[in-house]
């Protein structure tokens, strides 16, 4: 169980991005979470994945609350969380080959033997053919690099998966294989899934049950730090359309 | 609206000139240095001549074929000189240089890294030095020895790391908040992997290049204080005593005994940044993602 | 509509990219379209497919290792052949407006929009004296339902959908007669996307352009949604080649596109199947002799080892004809 209860966070304390947001994943179960972009939900995917310290709020982790994030939390918890960005261009090393960057969370836990095998079969998984194994980020496409980013997530058997915007940037053919790898995964492994979106039709698709994010925190007002912005659904233009002024 | 029939040509290519211009400034650029670095290697192992030789019938000469760069107040062949000076300010500049960019990315990769007090107690420190004019700093460095090689070149690197730790810290912190470290960290890297693995292999292209732009920088330095006569010891060549010997041929109307080592300082300096130029393109991911779809 | 003269017309249009070591990647390759005043084409395909090197192309924007051939004639202008002084002077802003992928970033950060767009109608349109260009500026602004008590913002202040409106009104000045989008709504959000492609719409209807003909829009995307609201005709691309060139009526409602890439990209809509077209996109350096999808299509055949041609509206040994659509 993954349970966020009253969270605020942000980058400067007297201007949390997120405030008093609440959200629930049960094992096995997947959720979206959708919103508009800027409103704070990639920091409350950060802060569920261990990524971001909330400024107050508890994370419970199949019961137990969470205490440390980023670095000092314990190994065997963060790698619990597989997560995927929004960009694959800035999630992925630019010196690393494909095959270094889905190999880097076995080596960073130490893993030795069976590493080659192991990138071939997530490789596989996410469709990726083993010449582009040996490129570099710069020398395949954006879908190619999000393919990656997704098995780099994977490796290491996440028992819950973060993925936030992860096909925002991509064409509907990509999204759709990169929802169907996770999907997969998830069928074998009986992981969780957090996918945080603004595309309504493509959450209810992918998702057992979508969440707005004016229900996650509450009905409060985001903080976006910009003037007039779109807070929901039920506001739905920015500004009013031009025959209307 | 007419236009004429349509015609069919072939491949047509683009931004042809920028680019032969730039190679040639590049390569002229490279044959410079490379001359300069074979200059100081190979002359003094193989020229069997005393750049220290005295000859007094041959004061002042000006440029001839027996002495291309003409010969000084105490008749010594010029081009001989100005290559052993040349040899004892690329050694300062190099050696200052490498120096004060390993120093400064030390300091930098630290406070970036580690952030927090460490970060502000570094940064403070960076501030004060850099609040002291760094000349009059290095004239207080070199002062505290005896005239020499070595007083110079930690005098340089003392005073040119501070600029390189802010680049390397600025570079840092701008990489720790990329998702890709996100990425590491969820995927168990301890912090000394990602420092190691992806924040120093990301900064060291951009220090190398700082260090070799500081150089030239150093070179000018070495040159400064030894004109100052803080540097190094009258006797020894380097550009920058060679110049202040001259000072008072320049009065007589004697042009040589300046402008040939003024030569040697300016041309290798802007070769070397020239070169440097050159690379900053290459690295810029600007240039490399040129050819993204 | 297709009855109008085209105001862009590219014929034959292919880049390619020469790399070190003598590797050739083929950006684009042969492509045919035509764009009418009044009228949207949709360039849609997936990401790597060679269809913002199409554009750049447009713009004379290549770098310096890309080789272009064939022509893109502006009225009587090869956009090709021109060189960098007419493409400053008579092309960008005058007779090509562009629309930008991400209007936040195509703006000054430092400036305020009321400053740019007084500079861009200063330098475009020939309008002298403060007063007639804070006037003209406004004007503009307002052409593009850019709300004029936002003027003196920055940048960073703006909405996302304010960014973008900031961004077309700064495109429409010149009153270039054509149009171009590249991905304006990549990582908005929907309700901003159809807002977005909306005042496109608007912009290619309305008869304000001097011709009172409206203007031409050619707008490159691979959100397929966005393209079905916006678009005339459709163009889909896939390595580097136009496959299909269609009306967008008859491509997203019945009998739907015939080329079965067209085909596989629709199904992965959420909104339809939800299924991918299986592999991926090959390599544009190392391109197959014969039809670049036949690897990944159900349909191929042995005929497929040949390159197909663009014959009607695509460019398929087997496409799916209106008979067996409707069986």
């Amino acid at each position: 169980m993954l349970e966020l209860r009253a969270i605020t966070a942000g980058y400067h304390t007297k201007a949390p991005v997120v405030r008093g947001a609440s959200l629930t994943v049960a094992p096995g179960e997947s959720v979206g979470l959708l919103g508009p972009s800027g409103c704070g939900k990639s920091t409350l995917a950060r802060v569920a994945a261990l990524l971001h310290r909330p400024d107050s709020g508890t994370l419970l982790l199949d019961g137990e609350p969470v205490r440390s994030w980023r670095h000092r939390a314990p190994r065997a918890q963060r790698t619990a969380f597989g997560v995927v960005f929004q960009q694959p261009r800035l999630s992925a090393d630019p010196r690393l080959r494909l095959t270094d960057l889905i190999a880097e969370p076995l080596r960073a836990t130490g893993r030795r033997g069976g590493i080659e095998e192991r990138v071939c079969e997530l490789a596989a998984s996410v469709g990726l053919t083993p010449d582009l194994l040996d490129r570099r980020p710069h020398e395949v496409s954006d879908g190619q690099l999000q393919r990656a980013c997704l098995a780099r997530a994977l490796a290491l058997r996440p028992r819950w998966l973060i993925c936030d915007e992860m096909t925002a940037m991509l064409d509907a053919s990509t999204t759709a294989a990169l929802v169907a790898a996770v999907e997969d995964y998830r069928a074998t492994s009986g992981a969780g899934l957090l996918a945080v979106g603004h595309d309504q039709v493509l959450l209810d698709r992918w998702c057992d049950r979508t969440i707005h994010w004016e229900d996650v925190t509450g009905r409060t007002t985001p903080t976006t730090g910009r003037l007039p912005q779109a807070s929901g659904r039920r506001q739905p233009s920015v500004v009013p359309p031009a025959g209307e002024r | 609206m007419t236009c004429e029939s349509p015609s069919r040509p072939t491949w047509r290519s683009y931004g042809t000139d920028r680019r032969s211009t730039r190679t040639v400034r590049v390569r002229l650029s490279a044959v410079l240095v490379t001359a300069a670095v074979l200059a100081v290697l190979l002359v003094p192992p193989l020229v069997r001549l005393d750049q220290q030789a005295v000859d007094l019938g041959a004061r002042l000469l000006p440029p001839n074929w027996s002495h291309p760069f003409g010969t000084d107040d105490l008749g010594r062949d010029l081009l001989l000189r100005c290559v052993y000076g040349l040899r004892v300010s690329l050694l300062v500049g190099v050696v200052a240089a490498f120096t004060a960019t390993v120093i400064g990315t030390v300091v930098g990769a630290t406070a970036g890294a580690l952030g927090g007090w460490v970060d502000r107690g570094v940064m403070r420190v960076v501030d004060t030095f850099s609040s002291v004019p760094h000349l009059l700093l290095g004239i207080f460095i070199v002062a505290l020895f005896r005239p020499g090689v070595w007083p110079v070149v930690v005098s340089v690197a003392l005073t040119h790391w501070l600029s390189t730790a802010r680049i390397v810290r600025a570079e840092v912190l701008s990489l720790r908040s990329r998702p890709y470290i996100d990425a590491a960290v969820s995927g168990g890297a301890s912090r000394w992997r990602v420092a190691v693995r992806h924040l120093l292999p990301a900064v060291l292209p951009q220090a190398a290049l700082a260090a070799v732009l500081m150089v030239p920088h150093a070179m000018w330095h070495e040159s400064a204080l030894s004109f100052l006569g803080l540097g190094l010891p009258t006797h020894t060549a380097s550009l920058g005593t060679l110049i202040q010997g001259a000072r008072g041929s320049l009065l007589a109307g004697q042009w040589w005994p300046t402008l040939f080592p003024g030569l040697f300082v300016i041309v290798p300096t802007l070769a070397i940044a020239g070169l440097a130029g050159a690379w900053r393109e290459r690295i810029n991911p600007r240039r490399r993602s040129e050819l993204m779809l | 509509m297709t009855s109008r003269p085209p105001v862009l017309s590219v014929r034959g249009l292919s880049v390619r990219f020469l790399m070190p070591g003598g590797r050739r990647i083929a950006a684009v390759t042969d492509a045919h379209f035509d764009v009418a005043a009044g009228e949207c084409l949709a360039l849609i395909g997936e990401s790597g497919c060679g269809k913002s090197v199409l554009a750049s192309a447009l713009l004379g924007l290549l770098p310096a290792n890309a080789q272009a051939a064939g022509e893109a004639r502006l009225g009587c202008l090869d956009l090709l052949t021109a060189d960098e002084r007419t493409l400053a002077r008579r092309v960008r802003g005058r007779l090509i407006g562009l629309i930008p992928q991400s209007p936040a970033a195509h703006l000054t950060p430092v400036r305020t929009v009321r400053s740019q767009l007084e500079e861009t109608v200063a330098a475009l349109t020939g309008t002298r004296g403060r007063a007639a260009v804070r006037v003209a500026s406004e004007t503009a602004a307002e052409r593009a339902a850019f709300p004029t008590g936002h003027l003196d913002s920055h940048p960073h202040e703006l909405s996302g959908g304010l960014a973008q409106r900031a961004a077309t009104a700064l495109a429409l000045v010149g009153g270039a007669p054509l149009l171009l989008a590249d991905e304006p709504t990549t990582g908005l959000d929907r309700d901003l996307v159809d807002h977005t492609v909306d005042e496109l719409r608007r912009h290619v209807d309305s008869d304000d352009h001097e011709d009172g003909t409206g203007r031409a829009l050619l707008m490159i995307t691979h959100d397929l949604m966005a393209a079905e609201r916006i678009a005339d005709r459709v163009a889909v691309m896939y390595a580097g080649r136009i496959v299909e060139l269609t009306d967008a009526r008859t491509f997203f409602g019945t009998p739907g596109p015939r080329h079965p890439y067209s085909r596989g990209l629709l199904q992965a809509l959420p909104q339809r199947a939800f299924t991918p077209v299986p592999g991926m996109p090959p390599e544009l350096g190392d391109l197959p002799d014969g039809c670049a999808f036949a690897p990944r299509c159900e349909r191929a055949s042995e005929a497929c080892t040949a390159l197909p041609s663009m014959s009607g509206q695509v460019a398929c040994h087997h496409p799916h004809v209106p008979e067996d659509l409707r069986a």
